[in-house]
């Protein structure tokens, strides 16, 4: 095995450049580029000109994430995948270990601060359960769907941590977290009769989760979701100023650095979860389209390297790291334009924000490593 | 073996062909969404939208326009503007308000706790938005330290204000009024009431009471606003190029003054009256002071409070201790309460039983100590009587046996309508908020008013200005100030002309004859000028006769050329026991002793100012009330008729005042 590996590196080291998927790679430096851009615009305002390090700090974020996105491509996924319950492991202590020795901000506890970061478990264990989930779901069989007995497992190892990251509490993390392996399990396949039992269960826990699971803020922001007019000044604000954001920028928008909604302030976190109607209020319909067109061409790509993967391991992480990536991107843009209630959650790639960057760009260094290690037909 | 595994792969990876279709699929039908959503924003309702944003960076901000000010009948300022700073907070810009208040406190001395109740008390009830002040009238040196530390504090404001001032202080307080913030509970009131005139807003500064209240809508103005670019947290942004998307500001219009026909010598000698240092002490009570043809000159009550306090916010604490003063500060005593007038009610009486035919002017009626009546007996206060007196010295010794007389022969029916022709008993139409109507009782009334027949002995009561019949000062000075005519009953006025700021006049409001009662009316009630002359001599002999009841305190009887003519009233706070404990008034409690009257007025015979003045407590008309209204009148001639004023002796006429003051029952 270790010869294996060992070979496996020599081939590689020859061929890096050849082997690397460069396409991908300049899709995601795009984006990388357009977040800069906005990040300018979006902290060079006309206040709190302190804020304008923050462009300086996420250039540095970049260099660090390309960093870990080419290390990870030298690294060959399967070697993480065997390592996949002792970093899920490790990951767990952390987690466990923010529950008594956390930092609290915004009334919650999510961030282990490790004195020159704040390290936030839950953020990384999104990122290993992917792994954990490929090494478990490669192992069904592949043609019949999985029935209550093969669930169980992955259903404990992802149910574990999601409580964990409801308890801090972080709904967002906690949600995207079954997102992504929730896709994952559905790409491998599920008897049916599970699949309505599930639909069931929703239906009938819905209500009973709304009375008494969620907090007061959290019914206020579904319920302001579902009628922003309903107290425009406060809960609702957020979600007006952005939609006003987004449509005020009309086709071509209102210009580098000249939108009045985040230029003024009108935009609240328009530096991370509202990055994207800066964009959309300056660069306008023409600005989102090609943004949103990239992001979208990261998935096409994305789902052509699981096609052409080496083996199940592989496209299930290329699956999940992909999964990942939609549905934060759609959470956070569907916020952003009124889909979705607001929700506390980074668009990755583009938001300011070390922790997500760091994270998105060693999930993507994932599917680097699987494309690199794909077949040529 | 490596071979092997690698086939292996190969074949595993190839498994899940079949379900990258759905996988597309699903990306593009989210794709399609989102893209959908954006068109819809951006392309749709992107013009609205756009007209949303902009907006939103401009932000509408008041102007208040400064109320119009009050002056006298010479221009000169009673109630003016001045120009003061104040301090508010935004609840829904303020980040850290345990912080921010603690910044703040030290510099404006109010306690940090109280600051963040009072924030945290307006937020709840007004909205998050609305700024919530925190003081009022900043010294410079706080405006500077605000100022310094304001840009750490976001929703931390000070504001250049207007602050209504009154000069003259507690002066003229309950005529002029005072402002404030409109009330929750006032303002849909106010907004129904004056639709489509004026759209009162949370926040708005209007007259509370006095002239401030019934004159609000001519000098409040109209409000301007301005435009300014803002962020979200309301702070102004210094933009270079403030470009404001169509929004014209509009100033503001200043309010319409007031000239008043108050005279601010006679206010202030008025006020100086009132607030005399002499054996009784600063009177309690109203005083005013009328031109004969209804112009009001002088309108003072005491005690009194600073309006000044009001415009800046008055504390709990003040608001409180003046609402539970015992003595009203804050009542317009001149026409909110009536009293009994007392004795100032006979020469009405006296007009009556001369009009009547009771009496004729040389008529004797013997006028005893007392007189039994419905075996019940009736004292005068002179404990000799006075023998047999005609009207004119019933009047100068103020004889309560001889209007019993006058009382039981007319009986109150034939006594109230010429009380009520000569003004009485009703709302002059003054234009000062909370007039009351005084009573002038009839049969009739007391029938609806009780259910019970009016008795006889009542008809004894009332004619000497006691029982029933209540008035304000300021129907005594109209009811006087007709008898000084001979007939005329005036609309008292205050307003004389309404100008704009440029000095243009509006409005004049002209002298109003309400009735000439030397004429008939509809009814036949008519009262001969021969009669008027009568009663008149009866009150110029109150001052200036040897048994005037006035004579000790009316200098004005020193100078030829100027008779005072009047009446003298004393009326007992009712407290049948404090009449057997003590036996001398001024040995009682303040608040139970007598109420002391003066109406009157001057040149007897060709009456030019009439003036009429309640003293409570004071024990005696005579004494209590009298100087009031002589100090007034000096001050008048003095300004008016220094001609007539050479012979005026400069030394303070001591004379010891009649033993025996006239009590009436």
């Amino acid at each position: 095995m270790s010869l294996d590996l060992k070979s496996n590196l020599q081939v590689e080291e020859r061929n890096f450049l050849s082997r690397l998927d460069l396409n991908f790679a300049f899709a995601i430096f795009a984006l990388n580029l357009i977040g800069l851009i906005n990040l300018y615009s979006a902290t060079h305002g006309i206040f709190h000109r302190d804020k304008s390090n923050l462009f300086w700090m996420q250039i540095a974020w970049l260099v660090v994430g390309w960093l870990i996105y080419l290390g990870i491509t030298l690294v060959d996924y399967r070697s993480l995948v065997k390592k996949a319950y002792w970093i899920y492991g490790l990951n767990m202590v952390a987690l466990v270990a923010v529950g008594f020795v956390g930092t609290v901000s915004y009334g919650a506890r999510r961030w282990l601060d490790l004195g020159f970061f704040k390290y936030q478990p839950s953020e990384s264990m999104k990122v290993f359960l992917i792994l954990v989930m490929a090494k478990i779901l490669a192992k069904m069989k592949p043609n019949s769907a999985m029935g209550i007995k093969e669930l169980a497992w992955p259903a404990l190892i992802v149910l574990i941590p999601w409580a964990l990251t409801v308890k801090q509490p972080d709904l967002g993390t906690a949600t995207l977290m079954l997102a992504t392996s929730g896709s994952m399990i559905l790409f491998v396949g599920i008897k049916r009769g599970i699949l309505i039992f599930a639909a069931l269960v929703g239906i009938i826990a819905a209500p009973l989760i709304w009375n008494f699971g969620l907090k007061e803020y959290q019914r206020n922001r579904v319920l302001t979701f579902l009628s922003p007019g309903r107290d425009p000044r406060g809960t609702g604000y957020n979600s007006i100023q952005s939609k006003i954001a987004v449509g005020s920028g009309r086709i071509v928008g209102k210009g580098f650095r000249k939108g009045t909604q985040s230029q003024l302030e009108f935009l609240p976190e328009r530096h991370t979860d509202f990055i994207y109607s800066v964009l959309s209020e300056e660069h306008g319909f023409i600005g989102s389209f090609i943004t949103l067109g990239l992001f979208f061409v990261v998935y096409l790509m994305s789902i052509k390297i699981a096609i052409h993967a080496r083996d199940r391991t592989g496209s299930l992480i290329v699956i999940g790291v992909g999964g990942y990536l939609f549905w934060h991107m759609f959470v956070n843009i569907g916020m952003v334009i009124g889909l979705l209630p607001i929700v506390g959650a980074p668009l990755p790639l583009i938001s300011y924000g070390g922790s997500s960057l760091l994270t998105t760009m060693l999930a993507l260094g994932l599917i680097s490593s699987v494309s690199y290690r794909k077949y040529l037909f | 073996m490596s071979m092997d595994w690698l086939k292996n792969d190969e074949e595993e990876a190839r498994e899940y062909w079949g379900r990258y279709k759905y996988v597309y699929a699903l990306v593009g039908i989210f794709f399609c969404i989102l893209v959908a959503r954006l068109w819809q924003l951006q392309i749709i309702e992107g013009a609205e939208l756009r007209a949303f944003s902009e907006k939103n960076r401009v932000k509408e901000t008041k102007l208040p326009a400064p109320r119009g000010l009050f002056l006298d009948r010479e221009n000169r300022v009673l109630v003016d503007n001045l120009p003061g700073f104040d301090v508010t907070l935004t609840p829904q810009y303020v980040t850290h308000l345990e912080e921010t208040a603690e910044a703040i406190s030290p510099i404006i001395e109010i306690p940090a706790k109280e600051i963040v109740d009072t924030v945290k008390k307006s937020r709840y009830r007004d909205g998050p938005f609305r700024p919530v002040r925190i003081k009022d009238n900043l010294t410079k040196d706080e405006v500077y330290q605000l100022k310094v530390i304001r840009w750490d504090h976001p929703g931390l404001n000070v504001n250049e204000v207007i602050v209504r001032s009154y000069p003259l202080a507690d002066d003229g307080a309950q005529l002029f009024g005072y402002v404030g913030e409109i009330s929750r509970s006032q303002l849909p009131r106010l907004n129904e009431k004056f639709e489509g005139k004026v759209q009162f807003e949370q926040g708005d500064i209007i007259g509370k009471s006095g002239l401030e209240e019934v004159w609000d809508l001519t000098i409040r103005g109209k409000d301007g606003v301005s435009y300014v670019e803002v962020d979200a947290r309301g702070r102004e942004a210094p933009s270079e190029n403030p470009i404001y998307f169509g929004f014209k500001p509009k100033p503001y219009e200043a309010g319409n003054n007031l000239v008043l026909t108050l005279d601010k010598d006679i206010q202030e000698a008025a006020y100086a009256a009132m607030n005399r240092n002499d054996e009784i002490g600063p009177r309690i009570g109203g005083v005013v002071a009328m031109k004969s043809n209804g112009e009001i000159l002088a309108w003072v009550n005491s005690p009194s409070y600073n309006p000044n306090l009001f415009s800046t916010g008055i504390s709990t604490k003040l608001w409180s201790e003046l609402l539970n003063h015992p003595f009203k500060p804050m009542r317009n005593k001149v026409i909110q309460d009536h009293y009994s007038p007392g004795s100032t009610f006979k020469p009405f009486v006296a007009v009556a039983a001369l009009q009547e035919k009771i009496i004729n002017p040389t008529t004797l009626i013997h006028a005893p100590a007392q007189i039994i009546y419905g075996r019940r007996p009736y004292h005068d206060h002179s404990r000799h009587g006075y023998g047999y007196i005609p009207v004119t010295e019933a009047l100068e010794r103020s004889s309560n046996v001889f209007f019993y007389k006058m009382g039981i022969a007319l009986g109150i029916d034939r006594i109230a309508s010429y009380a009520k022709y000569l003004g009485l008993g009703g709302k002059t139409g003054v234009e000062v908020p909370h007039e009351v109507s005084g009573l002038i009782p009839t049969e009739e009334w007391k029938e609806k008013a009780y259910g019970e027949p009016w008795q006889p002995g009542e008809n004894l009561s009332n004619a000497i200005g006691q029982g029933f019949v209540l008035s304000t000062a300021l129907q005594m000075a109209v009811g006087f100030n007709a008898i000084g005519l001979e007939g005329p009953v005036v609309k008292p006025f205050i307003v004389q002309k309404i100008i704009d700021t440029d000095n243009n006049v509006l409005k004049q409001f002209e002298p109003e004859v309400v009735r000439d009662t030397s004429k008939p009316n509809a009814e036949g009630l008519v009262i001969d000028k021969k009669n008027f002359e009568v009663v008149k001599e009866g009150l110029r002999r109150v001052v200036n006769g040897k048994h005037g009841t006035a004579r000790w305190s009316a200098q004005l009887r020193e100078i030829p050329s100027i008779q005072a003519a009047g009446k003298t009233g004393t009326t007992q706070v009712r407290s049948w026991s404090a009449d057997e404990v003590y036996k001398k008034c001024n040995l009682r409690p303040l608040n139970l002793r007598h109420h002391g009257w003066f109406v009157g007025f001057a040149p007897y015979d060709k009456p030019e100012i009439t003036v009429a003045v309640l003293s409570q407590h004071s024990c005696s008309g005579s004494r209590g009330a009298a100087p009031i209204a002589k100090d007034i009148m000096l001050a008048y001639f003095r300004k008016y008729h220094p001609e007539l004023m050479k012979d005026a002796p400069s030394r303070h006429v001591s004379e010891s005042p009649p033993s025996d003051d006239e009590v009436a029952e």
